[in-house]
Formats: structure tokens, sequence, C-alpha cells
């Protein structure tokens, strides 16, 4: 009894050590693995056009007063950080005067579309729209 | 020891203290005498750009090349609760008078009274605007406030809130100055216009400002600003305009209307009658004043529609004009315009620089104007005469429907342009010969001509735009320029690689059409796309830059300091500023190649002290050997040589400035971005490494 309680014991910690193990192989996503899909981006396109293009130019190019969201500025910006940083000041900063005002959804699509101008592929899976879960995805500006 | 002379020795060191304090400690307003007013000179900032010649120049020297690189953070401003959500845009300049320390911050652009010492909060003020607030076009902390004084202990702080609203508080408490306006405070809407004389409605009509108001003696001057151009569907909007106000009980003195009215001189450049339908050409940059001239000089934005003038044709005065008004009655003295019929969005941006030079062994009073397009354009600022020629030169013509572009434009002869304004075929990327050859193949497909007039395009399918350079964030913005006063010489960063592919789409030309304009002249708060507008353009990456790994299609350097001797007109130096980008270091296509230092893409502004030139980076990097961050730099007035560099958490946003108390000299920068959200930040020496020899 006492023997077979002990292979149980074993077996379980083998088990629990296999699944850390795997946990710990699977790298953190990046935007360079596909999170988006070219829908939420298309979607995301008309919503930028709506709430972003006038102060932030065509497709992110910039305007006189609001900065690119392409280009060496905006990527070293966001280099290192995560996508959830980039939906974050979205959703609590943007656009002025209607801060908050957008829901989770059409943020993530507009985010979609800026990873979309930045060059980063799409993929099968549309980008989520709850920023704890966008923290996981890590924003790289060049492919690892 | 006889008891009158133990007396005498403290007596003696009381008359010492009392001469060394009157001779070194910043001057005390509300005594006796003469009145005193606050200057650079007594260690004080008391306007924007230092004083109101726009020189941005302090004569301290405590901090210098010997010591940068030791500069601490003394203190910090932290805007994260000046307003109800946080600020990652902090543009503010802060002032300094007599130890205490003013400044905007946060998305209520709150104004705080700090201890200049320690930034100990002594006073916060802020106005909640509502639905106004939201609507304006001018939102977040702006660029800082300004400073009147009677010189007799009567002390107030003037500034305009997000809504368009003079105000005028006590220095001392905080509080609106009751006698000033209607409590304090004056209705900057009440009198802006729209077509031709209808009432811009107090809460959605589109006019602010993130200026400070320009005050000189006992006049407080008014600029006006609009939403930024890439926006307009519509030719309606408000008027643009200058107004000055009595500083004691807010009082209009003055109105100067930057579209003239029928018969006043300059309405004939608006043909077809389009003076009345159209809006902007507003002033939404700092403005400067000569006091012994009695001159006030006004930098002038485009009209509406920035890249199609089709509604408006004509020269468009006083549009993309230097303007010299009366100080005492706003009327037109002379004015220049730097480009015709506008349409690159080239409006004239930063204070307006008054310099006193010689020129041909001839002492010169000059008004000099920093430009987007790269040039100085330096005028006599008594008669608006061109110091050295300016001649008017055929430019490229355009082939968009219904415009008609100026057929010239002024070419200033000197001095040399302090940062590139079209691209030529030696600045295109050659880092390789495949990038090059990339790039070459890439411009064939845009309308790519050597001159800042390329006028904008309809995509057609083979064309996608044309090439201009600097007409939107590049040369000098804002944050404006700086000058030595004694030796007469400029200085200024400028973003030296800012190239647009300039496109009207089909869809948005349809707007645009006079056709189409006519059929609606209505403001866009009248609209039914109010708070819902659309913006026309390409979705996807830009061909321009196709293959090119993400890398600018110009090459390095990105930005530049550059310093201009006005004495002869010739270009002292130009160093590249910031350290290279991540983006260009680290960018595969470039591996294993040796790149230079190339400088920054962006748009900063600098502070001039008796020995250097100091400016923060505008991007965020994490070279080898330090954190991620960004450097405030510091250049050697004479050579351009970095001399100093300390790190800071976010790039620069709002120009630094310097100033002195009690013998510690500070350098004091608004840094924010990204995901950092905005802060000011005071850097001093260390106290023992503090030259007692220097102290004022």
């Amino acid at each position: 009894m006492r023997r077979r309680h002990f292979v149980t014991c074993c077996i379980a910690l083998c088990g629990a050590a296999a699944l850390v193990a795997s946990l710990r192989a699977q790298p953190a996503p990046t935007v360079w693995d596909g999170v988006y899909t070219e829908d939420q981006a298309t979607r995301g396109a008309a919503l930028y056009d709506k709430e972003c293009g006038q102060c932030h130019g065509p497709a992110g190019a910039g305007g006189g007063m609001a900065t690119p969201l392409v280009g060496a500025a905006f990527s070293a910006n966001y280099d290192g950080q995560t996508v959830g940083d980039l939906f974050e000041r979205n959703r609590t900063t943007m656009p002025p005067g209607k801060e908050g005002q957008m829901g989770g959804q059409e943020n993530a699509d507009i985010t979609a579309y800026i990873l979309k101008v930045n060059g980063f592929p799409a993929g099968e899976a549309e980008l989520p729209s709850q920023s704890m879960a966008l923290k996981g995805i890590q924003y790289l500006a060049f492919k690892p | 020891m006889p008891r009158t002379r133990i007396r005498f020795v403290p007596a003696l060191l009381l008359l010492i203290t009392a001469v060394a304090l009157l001779q070194f400690a910043p001057r005390v307003s509300g005594q006796a005498g003469a009145p005193v007013f606050p200057s650079t000179s007594t260690g004080e900032w008391p306007h924007y750009s230092g004083d109101i010649k726009g020189s941005r120049y302090s004569p301290l020297d405590q901090i210098d090349a010997t010591n940068f690189n030791k500069l601490e953070v003394a203190w910090r401003l932290k805007t994260d609760n000046l307003g109800p959500r946080l600020e990652y845009k902090l543009e503010g300049t802060p002032l300094m008078v007599k130890g205490v320390l003013y400044a905007v911050g946060g998305t209520r652009r709150s104004v705080v009274a700090v201890d200049a010492k320690t930034g100990e909060l002594k006073w916060i003020y802020g106005l909640d605007e509502g639905r106004r607030a939201e609507v304006s076009p001018r939102k977040l902390s702006g660029r800082g406030l300004s400073y009147w004084t009677d010189g007799r202990g009567d002390e107030r702080i003037v500034f305009v809130t997000i809504g368009y609203r003079l105000v005028e508080l006590d220095a001392r408490t905080g509080h609106p100055v009751p006698s000033f306006g209607k409590n304090g405070i004056i209705d900057l809407k009440e009198g802006v216009v729209y077509m031709k004389d209808k009432p811009l409605p107090l809460e959605t009509g589109e006019i602010g400002t993130h200026s400070t108001p320009l005050v000189v003696n006992d006049t407080i001057i008014v600029q006006s600003a609009m939403a930024e151009g890439l926006r307009y569907e519509y030719s309606v909007n408000a008027k643009g305009l200058v107004r000055a106000f009595d500083a004691k009980t807010g009082k209009q003195l003055w109105r100067f209307n930057t579209i003239p009215y029928p018969g006043e001189p300059g309405n004939e450049t608006w043909e077809n009658e389009s003076w009345e339908w159209t809006g902007n050409v507003g002033v939404w940059t700092e403005m400067s004043a000569d006091r012994e001239a009695g001159l006030v000089y006004l930098p002038v934005e485009s009209p509406t529609i920035d890249i199609y003038g089709g509604n408006r044709p004509g020269n468009n005065l006083y549009a993309e004009s230097l303007v010299a008004v009366d100080l005492k009655t706003g009327k037109k003295r002379w004015h220049f315009q730097l480009v015709h019929h506008p349409i690159w969005d080239y409006d004239a941006v930063g204070a307006p620089l008054i310099i006193d030079a010689t020129i041909d062994g001839k002492p010169r009073k000059l008004v000099a104007q920093a430009s987007k397009q790269g040039w100085l354009y330096v005028f006599d600022r008594l008669t608006g005469e061109p110091i050295w020629p300016m001649p008017e030169r055929p430019v490229p013509q355009s082939n968009v429907p219904g415009e008609k572009t100026s057929p010239t434009q002024p070419f200033p002869s000197k001095p040399p342009a302090y940062s590139r304004n079209y691209l030529a075929p030696e600045d295109v990327i050659d880092f390789t010969p495949a990038l090059r050859t990339q790039a070459l193949e890439n411009l064939k497909k845009y309308r790519w001509e050597q001159t800042p007039f390329v006028p904008a395009v309809i995509p057609d399918g083979k064309i996608f735009g044309a090439i201009n350079v600097a007409n939107t964030m590049g040369g000098v913005n804002w944050p404006g320029s700086g000058f030595d006063p004694e030796t007469s010489t400029f200085y200024t960063q400028a973003y030296n690689s800012q190239v647009s592919a300039t496109a009207i789409s089909p869809e948005y030309f349809k707007v645009l059409d006079p056709a189409s304009q006519a059929k609606h002249r209505i403001p866009i708060w009248e609209s039914q796309h109010f708070g819902k507008e659309e913006s026309f353009g390409p979705r996807g990456p830009s061909p321009l830059t196709e293959g090119l790994g993400g890398l600018p299609i110009m090459k390095p350097p990105y930005g530049v300091v550059s310093a201009i001797d006005l004495n002869q007109g010739v270009l002292r130096f130009q160093v590249p500023h910031g350290d290279t980008p991540d983006a260009v270091r680290n960018n595969p296509m470039l591996k294993g190649l040796d790149i230079p230092k190339t400088g920054q893409q962006g748009i900063v502004g600098i502070v001039v002290t008796k020995t250097l030139v100091i400016v923060g980076d505008p991007m965020l990097t994490a070279p080898p050997g330090r954190p991620r961050g960004a450097m405030l730099r510091a250049y050697d007035k004479q050579t351009g040589a970095e001399v100093g560099a300390v790190w800071m958490p976010a790039p620069q946003s709002g120009n630094p400035m310097t100033y002195m108390v009690d013998g510690r000299q500070f350098i004091i920068v608004a840094v924010g971005g990204g995901t950092y959200s905005s802060e000011y930040i005071a850097f001093a020496l260390p106290q023992g490494e503090i030259k007692r020899t220097t102290d004022r």
C-alpha cells in the first residue's frame, strides 16, 4: 500500500515536472508569430481612418501634431515591450477627447492594423481584446 | 574689548551680507524705488523663450563642458495626477521667477507653482471645461504660460486653457485675478468668426492654442490655432486672428485679422471671393517683439486644406508669412510671404528671432524666421527688407484639377539651409549598393524633383505621390530655435530627413473639388460627420520604402544641430544629433556594416547658455553600455562638439530651459512618450561640484 502510494507520487511529480518543462520550452509569442488576422486588420483599417487617421496620417505616416505610428521612433517606443502596452496606451489615451470610449474589440482591431502597417505578418488567430492576454505577446522590432 | 567694537563687527557683517544679497540674489519686486522686472540676466526665465526676442538664451555658466556629465536629478514633477488621465505628450517649458517655478502639465492643462529648488508644490489651478475641451483642436497640456508684473509686487500668471479661455492667476496664490476679464477669465472664442461674419459657437467652434501668450509691457498678445491640417475636408473654418489685451484689466486693445477683409490690403490675393469661406491662417507657435521698435512679429500658418488650394486661388495673404504689427495698435507695418499660395504645409513656425548683428561693417537690426523648409529667412526687422537677396524663382506646377500653383517662390540666397528641403540624388540611402538601387527604383513611382516645391499629385496607378521633404514635421517646427545675442549666432535642432509622399487620393479629391465644396459651405461642427470624421489615404505600407527594411530612404544625418553666424550669413557647424536609432543600428540589412552616428528623426528645442547648446534626444534608444532611454546633450557653442550627456528615462518632449536659485544652476526639461508618462526633470550639479566663484 505504502509502496503503491510512493509510486503514484513519483508518477505525479514526473508528470508535473514534464508539464513545467513543456511550459518553459514554449517561447513567448512575438509580433512575428502571426498574432492577428487579415480580416481583423481590415476592420482595424476602417476604424483607424475614422478615429486615428486625421491626426496620425494615412497608414500611421504621422501628421503635424501627432507622431507617426510607423518608423524608427515608434519602433523604439515599443521594441522590447508587449502588444499589451501598445493596446493599453491606445485604450487609455486615444483618441484624445474620446479616451476610453472605444470597446476592447475595436481597440484590438486598430492594434492589429498598426501591427500590419509596421510590417508584422498576419496569422490564423485574431488578436485578443484583453490587455492582460496581450501582455503575453512581445513586441520585437526585428524578427528574433 | 570695548562694547562699541563688539557691535561694529556684526554690523559690518550684516552690511557685507546685505550687499552680497543685493548683488547675487534674484531681484525682488514690491519694494520702494524703480519697478523691477525679472530677466535671464538675474538667473530667471520669465518668458517661454527666456525673453520676448525668442533667444532661448541664458548667460548662466555654472554648468559647462567640464561638469555637464556630473549633472544629477535635483527633482522631478510627474504630471500623472494633474489631469483626469495620464499624459504622454508634455510639451511645456516652465518659467522661473524669484525662486518659484510655474508650469503647465497634465491632460487638464493644469498650472502649477513649485519651489524651484526642490519641486515642492505651492499651488495648482485647473479649469474643467467639459465638452468644450473634449472637442478642442488643441488638447493636452500645451507649451507653457506667461508672466506679467507691474514691477512693484503685482505678479500674475497668464495662460490659455484647452477650451480657448485666457486666464490670469495671482502668481502667489494661483487664484484667478478678479479684476481681469470676468473673474480672471476672458472667453477668447467671443469675437472669432467664420465665413463672412458668423460668430463662432462657443462650445463646438474650432479654435484654440498650445502656445503661450506674449507679454510685452502691459500688453498680452494671444494667437490662434485650429486642428492640424491633415484632417481638413472643409474649406470653411474659424478665421485666424491675433488679439491684444490690457494685462491689468483684460480689455481688448486690438485685433489683427490674418485673412484681410474687403477693403483691406491683401484681400485681393484671395481670388473668387475665397477670403469669405476660407479658414485657419492662424498663428499657432510663439510670437516675438521688439520693445524699442514697438513691433510684434507674427509667424502665420497655412489656410484650410493644407495640400490643395483649388478653393482659394491667389497668393492667400497673410498665410505662411512673417507679419510685423504695431504693438500699440495692431496695424500691419510690413509683411513678407515666405510661400505663395501655400499647398505644402510650410507654416511659418517658431518664435521669430530678434537679433542684432554687424553685416558688412554696419550694425543691423534683424528678425530671422526659421522654417520647416530648412531656410532661415532674415529681414531688416524695421522695414521687412531681406538682408540678403531672396529672388523669386520658377517652381514646378501642379497637374491637379483646379489647382493654380504660384509660378514662382522666394529662395533665400543666404544663409545656407540648416537642414535639407529636397531629396537630392546624392542624399538617397547608400548604406549598400543594393539598398540604393532599390530606393532609386522606388522613387520612379513618384514625382521627384530637386526643389522644396513639388506639388501634390492624384495617384494614377503609376505615380503614387510627390516627394516632399520637411513639409509636415521636418526642419524646425514648434520648438523653434535660439541664438546667442553676444555673438549673433543662430542655433537650432532640425529634422534633416523627413520625407513625405504627398498624394490626394481620388476619394479625397471628390471631397476637395471646388464644385463639391461649393455645395457644402459649412464648417465641421455643423456637419453630420462632426466627431465621426474619416480620413482618406493608402492603407498599406508605402511603396516608397518597399524593400528598404524599415530604413529611411534619405541617408543620415537624420537629425542635426546647426549653427549660423548671422554677421556673415554662413553655416558655422552642422552635427548629427542623437544616437543612431535602434531600428538602424540593429537592422539585419546592415549587419556587419560600420554605421556612424546618424542622429535621430524628430523635432526638439534647445536652450543656449554662456558656453553650451543643450538639447535632448527626440527618440528612445538602447545602445550597448547604457539602459534604454534618451540623452540630454550639451554641445560646444563654438565647434558643435558634443561635450557631455546625461541619461533620461524618455525622449525630450518639451523645450529645456535653465535658471539659477541660491547659487545653483538648474536645467529643466519635459520628457515622455511611448509607454512613459510625462514628467519634468530638473537637473543640477551635486552641491560639492558647484564652483562658488561663479555664484550669483
